[in-house]
């Protein structure tokens, strides 16, 4: 398996989430994560969407199939070392009178996360990066009482020149700009 | 955007002449209206209901401009649309109301979907206040036609009626084309617009830009592997007629030498007595198309999709083959079939700019090839079935009859099964865009509908609709339909009493467990002088062409029935998940 990164740009148009979503459903593909925002430029929406995926040539087709959507603009589909890409964490945890005190410097040092908020007898840490570093942070902070974990979607960037290795022969991605 | 300025004259009339008076303010049901005149809309297709009645109310003002047919249920609408779309190669607009009305018409957008017909559909919503309330005859249906229209939207506000509604005719009509839906809430039909009302054809939409002209390079790599080709072959599917591409593909074959077969739906676009047609392809098509393509080196696809009744089993279908697929469609594209050259354009300016770098070939014997196959089946199937002098009329000797008496000139709109098989075995197309059926959906229940509105869209054509007994149950409301709006459809009923094509699997592969598949039927004729439409049975052999002449040269529509054979079986076959050379014979 595979993991690909799929970033999809589109007109903002009420609905559109549906349209896309169904085209991963029929082909019964797994969304792992998915994060919208809006763009640099007004009206149009980027979908960050990570699969995991055996084979090449089937995100391709899907790839096409999104294409297809009439208000989506462009699509390209990334592998990770094609991309700089980030999460976020959120961990509250709890700390109550009494209990064994936070290491905040190894939090920062070693984990680079930080404490975003204080409550009464709780902390919220944030912690950002690839899965494989948010976990190991898990790993390190499941010692004290862990009272919720959220993880958003993937962003991503790509590194190319071009900013985006792109599947699709047909889309001219220069027009848009 | 190019501004329409010869539209109807109430725009004039809303746009203020002087700059000082105040424009009459329409409603959103009016701009709908006004919108549909613009885009040039003669015929709608519809039922009224609760939350499309601003609409219907603005239509009765519209009668002389706009031709409302009043159908019997909304998918007979929705059929009835595709047909008048196939005829008039532009969108057919169907009108519905919400809940059931828009559900009704569902079958109808999934076919016209797969099919690539293009077709505008307008249902009511209930109101902006109530939306996902679950009020009254409210459904979902942007969701539930979210997978199944090439577009969707839903207006809640009047004054975005122009723009949407011009986004849609061009959406549909356009690069594959395709069906779409807006879904209209009461609100919107009946509030004013705030502002002017102004036209404008859409032209483009910067997300969705169909390449028509192919690339040069992409042209140049799939002539230089058709120049080099020993046994190239040429797969016509349904996007060269939409395309309009009739006389380019007949130059470019010509020029070629190649010989050419079709897929269900793309028949008629060569005539079948062209020197290199060879015949059709897929699970019941012709025995030489398919087991040759099997030996060709070169498949030259054109908008065609390969579909799996087309390629049976796909991880077995022309290995030995470099292809060329020609295709607007760019995701179809490398999707079952990998192109070596593919072309993503329109199938006419593709096959212009492909003719003009191809060079003539003697394909002499590569095509002679073929004959032998043809052979084979004219002697084991074609010639039993046309000549049997025992037992019930067979589907064959209808289709082949009707065939000669129209010669290969009518439409044949078929439904499906057994007898949509043998009227693409034995029907002898001459010219083109004359065969309508539903290939991808596979609708029981298409025909009656869909003829009807083939007729609408193509007065001068002779159109004669072939339907199973079971096909015709499932609409046969709309011979009221028919009646009422005075067209002369021909519509023959080849009744074997069973669900014909399902009993063939169940005798083939299921060891003759026929289950449920035997109808009780009713008198059909009946039935029609019900509706008031004539109609006559025929069960005998010899009275098969007067009762074809009958109907032919009947003043108005009429029903013939011909009882037929009741155990018959449609061969060649590939069975499903066979390929296409383990074809069968019997
Ligand atoms: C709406 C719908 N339901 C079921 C089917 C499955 N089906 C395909 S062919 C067929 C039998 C058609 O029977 P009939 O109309 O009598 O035609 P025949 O095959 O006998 O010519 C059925 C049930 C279908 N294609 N469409």
């Amino acid at each position: 398996m595979t993991t690909y990164t799929i970033c999809i740009f589109t007109e903002n148009t009420i609905g559109l989430l549906n349209r896309i979503t169904i085209i991963f459903t029929r082909r019964r593909i797994n969304i792992e994560s998915l994060t919208v925002s809006e763009t640099e430029r007004k009206g149009v929406s980027r979908f960050t969407i990570v699969i995991k995926h055996e084979s090449r040539e089937e995100v391709e087709k899907l790839v096409r199939q999104i294409r297809k959507i009439v208000e989506v603009m462009a699509v390209f589909g990334y592998l990770n070392e094609e991309i700089v890409y980030n999460e976020i964490a959120l961990f509250k945890v709890s700390t109550p009178l009494g209990s064994k005190p936070l290491d905040v410097e190894t939090i920062n040092q070693q984990y680079k996360a930080w404490v975003v908020y204080w409550g009464l007898d709780y902390v919220v840490i944030e912690k950002t990066g690839n899965d494989t570093e948010i976990f190991e942070f898990f790993g390190y902070i499941k010692q004290y009482d862990i009272l919720e974990f959220v993880r958003s979607g993937r962003v991503a960037v790509g590194k190319t020149e071009k900013g985006l290795v792109e599947y699709l022969p047909e889309s001219e991605w220069a027009y848009y700009l | 955007m190019e501004a329409i300025a010869s539209i109807a004259p109430e725009v004039i009339e809303t746009t203020p002449s002087v700059s000082h008076t105040v424009p009459k303010l329409i409603s959103g049901s009016e701009a709908l209206m006004m919108g549909l005149v613009a885009e040039g809309v003669d015929t709608i297709f519809g039922y009224p209901g609760g939350a499309i009645m601003p609409v219907y109310d603005a239509l009765y003002d519209y009668q002389d401009r706009i031709n409302h047919i009043l159908v019997r249920h909304e998918q007979g609408a929705g059929h009835a649309a595709q047909g008048y779309a196939r005829m008039q190669s532009r969108a057919g607009v169907c009108l519905v109301t919400s809940g059931p009305g828009a559900t009704n018409l569902v079958t109808a957008i999934a076919d016209a979907l797969i099919d690539s017909t293009p077709m505008v559909c307008i249902v009511g919503q209930v109101a902006k206040r109530l939306l996902g309330t679950d009020a009254f005859q409210e459904a979902d249906v942007m969701g539930v036609t979210m997978p199944i229209t090439k577009w969707n939207y839903q207006i809640t506000n009047a004054d975005e009626v122009p723009e949407i509604l011009s986004k849609a005719f061009y959406i549909a009509q356009s690069g594959r084309p395709g069906p779409v839906l807006i879904d209209m809430t009461k609100s919107a039909q009946l509030e004013l617009m705030t502002k002017p009302f102004v036209y404008e054809r859409c032209q483009s939409i910067i997300s969705y830009r169909p390449r028509r002209i192919p690339k040069q390079e992409q042209v140049e790599a799939a002539a230089r592997l058709i120049n080099n080709a020993k046994r190239p072959y040429v797969l016509v599917g349904h996007g060269v007629q939409i395309a309009k591409a009739e006389d380019e593909l007949r130059l470019f074959v010509e020029k070629t030498g190649i010989p050419v077969a079709t897929t269900l739906l793309g028949q008629s676009t060569i005539s079948t007595d062209h020197p290199l047609y060879v015949g059709w392809l897929g699970m019941h098509g012709n025995y030489g198309p398919n087991v040759m393509t099997d030996q060709a080196d070169v498949i030259i696809a054109i908008g065609m999709r390969f579909d799996d009744r087309v390629t049976g089993d796909a991880s077995k279908y022309i290995k030995q083959a470099k292809v060329v697929h020609i295709e607007i469609d760019p995701s179809e594209i490398d999707k079952i079939i990998r192109a070596d050259a593919p072309v993503v354009g329109d199938a006419k300016e593709a096959l212009k700019a492909l003719t003009a770098l191809v060079q003539p070939n003697d394909h002499t014997i590569w095509r002679n090839e073929f004959r032998k196959y043809d052979t084979i089946e004219y002697e084991q199937i074609t010639l039993p079935e046309l000549t049997s002098t025992e037992g019930k009329i067979r589907m064959a000797e209808v289709i082949d009859m009707l065939s000669k008496k129209t010669n290969g000139e009518a439409v044949l709109v078929t439904d499906v099964g057994q007898h949509q098989m043998m009227a693409s075995r034995y029907y002898q197309f001459r010219r083109p865009n004359s065969l309508v059926t539903s290939g991808g959906m596979g609708t029981m229940g298409f025909a009656l509908p869909a003829a009807f509105g083939a007729q609408v869209g193509a007065p001068d054509r002779q159109i004669v609709a072939i339907i199973g007994d079971g096909c015709f149950q499932m609409t046969l409301q709309e011979l009221g339909t028919i009646v009422q709006n005075k067209q002369p459809v021909k519509a023959i009923i080849l009744n074997n009493n069973f669900l014909g094509m399902v009993r063939q699997w169940q005798q083939l592969f299921h060891e003759r467990r026929y289950s449920f598949v035997e109808l009780q039927n009713p008198d059909f004729i009946t039935i029609a002088r019900g509706f008031g439409m004539d109609g006559q049975t025929c069960e005998k052999r010899e009275s098969l062409s007067d009762a074809l002449d009958t109907m032919l040269n009947h003043d108005g529509p009429f029903l013939l029935e011909v009882i037929v054979e009741k155990e018959e079986n449609v061969f060649p076959m590939v069975p499903a998940g066979a390929s296409v050379a383990q074809i069968r014979l019997k």
